[in-house]
């Protein structure tokens, strides 16, 4: 479960999200969209915990974001659109590492099918430096998935993968929020977006232009139109500028 | 073409002048570049006389002194020459290449430009660098006042100097390039001509010998080594075998512009010789030149990264963890796992580091019983002391630049500040984590300066309060404290990357120009300040408590009272310290700095 309640965030005088509230209910997945400036990514960071919010307040399963934030992070996992990882540590020596800090205790046993499902059961003993970006990609989510998190935040998830494992991350994300996830996805593929979100935020400057199902957001932009898709939806609603 | 390539060296010059000195209207570049200036001036520049008049030296005694110390930078130059091309040879690259960037390799390599063109431009390329050495060096190492000359004699000569050598090392790679694509004796080839050079160093060693011998067996010999010098330069043989390395530091030797104007005309013939072989070459470099290109971005990138570039090798290797890493527990020890196994990639294997450990123990075990040995002899009374002075100074280093060299810590894990924020851990278990392992190095360290020096102070025991109980107490009192110094040392660069992002990131450039350097002296003179606030203190409460209580409670005990309470302000500081760290690290966040 996630709860925000007017999060807002400013860097010096330029305020780059305000007033953003929203919740997201397990097995809900909601689509964060917006032009390229629009606070997106801002938003993942202050909610997964990487820089503090200016003002407002987040829960992440129950937990206050700004009181107990080792709680909150215990139950969320974030999933960058750049792969971070440490460049002297192999796959297996990266989960190791992440199981070490979440105190996951059986994590080889959970560790062997998150390598089967992302393909890089071959890889385990290889360096980053040695993985495609894709592959990085992939461990990356095996790290984020080790302790089993009840909230996500995916930012761009698809970058850099392959057409089959863009199939696979999709199904992933839907049977992870099938299975009690709650989940936060930010993407410019609105097609993704589509086959993937139960809801879907659209965010402008900073600011919530429109929320809800993928239904109610494109009847309010629809015009009285049957049928529109969400890129349509998504030109309307900000006006077809970035800005 | 050459226009064009000519207009994109310069124009790079002038934009990179351009750009720094606008960037002076950043705070963090202009104080920098105001250190580094008054230090030029105040330790370089004003004590070497380099804007000065000539120390005052009698004439005879600068020609003379002159003349050994010629001899002497001579024979030191040529060796290191000609070591250096028969290195070429005997070890030569597997794709030699020519030293281009990324981007005019992205650039250049496809346009049309002839090959020719491109050594051109490479060569003019590498001029730039060479000018500016050889004017910099000769403003800041005057020797005006000991072997004659002036600075615009230096300069000059130290660019012919510059410029032959960097064309024959083009040229040899070249040659060798060009032989290993056409020749089917190429090792032939690198045989033979590694036979030549080593017959004409031991033809030169031969005929010097004879000069030698002879001034040796002469009556009085001590007469001093300016007769040895002229007695060489007299030998007709010797002075035809250097005739290349007079050629060449002809020019930088020259005390008068009557004698510049004579050197100079052979060597600018020797330099316009190897500039015609490296320019008319038909040897493929461009493999070479791309390889060597991505070995410098990724030494680089490394350093940006806060290690330290290896010139080598640059593909880090899969190694075991230093230990087994349990799932469950203090999860501070994942990261000095981590660490550790990046320090052993990145600074010491396993094999490297248990020899450099039982080397040290050993030698630090044998200390104490090999000058009670040499006690007799007086030995002890020598060497004793001077191990003592030079484990202190080891120490002293050790906590003022080891945290520059061990960085296997937050700032080694800069660019993944934001995957370790998403960690449920507190701001300063995680800085205490990822200070861990450069901690420990330290540690060993001192633990080894500490263990040598109280073997090494008075090892037959003629200090009568110097018992073994006293030496024992001090010793362990002393390894106790070692651990949280390093701490505390190593909080102030980590401090400084988290408050002063962008010094942090500006001083790691390696596009660093005098500002950086007035950085890094801003850096270094925080640390020393760190460093004397930490110990300082410490180390008064000590001695007044070890005076005031070995009185009632005897030495031992008094010690181990000195050493609890440095070791209760140690840890009150470390702790300070660490919660301080953690939390400016849970607000830090790099992104700002590019807004």
């Amino acid at each position: 479960m996630i709860e925000v309640e007017a999060l807002a965030k400013q860097y010096g005088n330029f305020t780059a999200v305000r007033g953003l509230s929203f919740t997201v209910r397990p097995g809900e997945v909601l689509g964060l969209v917006g032009p390229n400036g629009a606070g997106k990514t801002t938003t993942l960071r202050c909610l997964a915990g990487i820089i503090p919010m200016s003002s407002g307040s987040a829960r992440i399963a129950g937990h206050d974001l700004a009181v107990d934030p080792v709680a909150a992070k215990r139950a969320l996992a974030f999933f960058p659109d750049e792969p971070r990882l440490f460049e002297y540590l192999t796959v297996r020596q990266h989960l190791a590492f992440v199981a070490r800090i979440y105190g996951v205790a059986d994590y080889e046993a959970l560790a062997a099918p998150l390598l089967e499902e992302l393909e890089l059961s071959e890889k385990a003993d290889v360096l980053p430096g040695e993985l495609s970006r894709g592959m990085k990609q992939k461990l990356v989510i095996a790290c984020g998935l080790l302790h089993s998190p009840r909230v996500m935040f995916f930012d761009e998830p698809l970058t850099g993968l392959d057409p089959l494992g863009i199939r696979r991350m999709k199904d992933s994300i839907i049977r992870r929020a099938r299975g009690g996830a709650a989940v936060v996805l930010s993407s410019h593929l609105l097609n993704l977006l589509e086959e993937v979100c139960t809801h879907v935020l659209i965010l402008k400057k900073g600011e919530k232009v429109a929320d809800g199902t993928l239904a109610e957001v494109a009847a309010r932009f629809s015009n009285g139109e049957a049928g529109v898709s969400l890129e349509e939806v998504f030109i309307r609603a900000t006006g077809g500028s970035e800005h | 073409m050459a226009r064009a390539l000519l207009y994109l060296r310069v124009t790079t010059l002038v934009n990179m002048v351009v750009h720094r000195v606008r960037r002076m209207r950043q705070p963090k570049y202009l104080v920098g570049f105001a250190v580094a200036c008054m230090y030029f001036y105040f330790v370089l520049l004003r004590r070497t006389g380099a804007l000065g008049p000539a120390s005052p030296v009698a004439a005879g005694d600068r020609a003379m002194a002159g003349l050994v110390a010629s001899a002497f930078i001579c024979t030191g130059a040529s060796l290191l020459a000609l070591v250096r091309i028969a290195w070429a040879w005997i070890s030569p690259e597997e794709r030699p290449g020519l030293r281009f960037s990324e981007a005019e390799i992205a650039f250049l390599f496809p346009a049309p430009v002839a090959r020719r063109t491109l050594i051109h431009f490479r060569l003019l390329s590498a001029q730039l660098t060479i000018l500016f050495t050889s004017v910099l060096i000769a403003v800041f190492f005057n020797r005006a006042g000991f072997l004659g000359g002036n600075r615009t004699i230096h300069a000059v000569g130290w660019w012919v100097i510059l410029s032959t050598f960097d064309l024959h090392l083009n040229g040899t790679k070249l040659a060798l390039s060009r032989l290993r694509e056409t020749s089917r004796h190429f090792l032939l080839w690198r045989v033979c001509v590694v036979a030549a050079i080593v017959l004409y160093a031991g033809a030169v060693a031969w005929s010097a010998s004879g000069i030698v011998d002879a001034y040796l067996s002469r009556p009085g010999a001590g007469r001093g080594p300016a007769e040895l010098v002229e007695s060489l330069m007299a030998s007709p043989a010797f002075r035809w075998l250097i005739l290349p390395f007079r050629i060449v530091l002809g020019p930088y030797f020259s005390t008068g512009y009557g004698e510049f104007a004579v050197a100079i005309v052979p060597a600018l013939l020797l330099l316009a010789l190897n500039y015609h072989w490296v320019s008319s070459s038909e040897a493929r470099f461009e493999e070479g030149s791309i390889a060597l290109a991505e070995k410098r971005a990724a030494a680089r990138a490394a350093l940006q990264r806060g290690e330290a570039p290896k010139l080598g090798a640059f593909k880090p290797r899969a190694r075991q963890g230093p230990f087994p890493l349990s799932p469950q527990g203090l999860p501070e020890v994942a990261f000095l796992w981590k660490n550790l196994l990046s320090m052993r990639s990145s600074l010491l294997g396993r094999r490297a580091l248990v020899i450099v450990i039982v080397l040290l123990v050993w030698m630090a075990s044998s200390l104490g019983p090999l000058l009670a040995g040499q006690a007799r002899s007086g030995g002890a009374d020598v060497y004793g002391p001077l191990i003592v002075g030079f484990c202190g100074m080891a120490a002293a280093y050790t906590l003022l630049l080891g945290p520059q060299i061990a960085r296997q810590d937050l700032r080694s894990d800069l660019s993944n500040a934001d995957l370790l924020k998403t960690y449920p851990l507190e701001g300063w278990r995680l800085a205490l984590g990822e200070l861990l392992a450069p901690t420990a190095l330290l540690t060993l360290i001192l633990w080894f300066t500490i263990a040598a020096a109280a073997a090494a102070v008075d090892p037959v025991g003629k200090i009568e309060w110097l018992t073994r109980g006293v030496r024992v107490t001090a010793v362990l009192g002393l390894c106790a404290a070692a651990p949280l110094l390093c701490l505390i040392q190593l909080l102030v660069p980590n401090s400084i990357m988290v408050l002063l992002p962008g010094w942090y990131q500006a001083s790691r450039s390696r596009t660093a120009g005098i500002e950086m350097f007035g950085q890094r002296l801003i850096f270094g003179v925080v640390q020393l300040f760190f460093a004397l606030l930490v110990i300082l203190p410490s180390a008064g409460w000590a001695a007044l408590i070890i005076f005031c209580s070995q009185h009632f409670l005897g030495a031992c005990p008094a010690i181990a009272l000195g050493a609890a309470a440095v070791l209760l302000i140690l840890v009150t500081e470390a702790a300070v310290g660490l919660w301080w760290l953690g939390q400016r690290f849970e607000r830090f966040d790099l992104s700002t700095e590019s807004r």
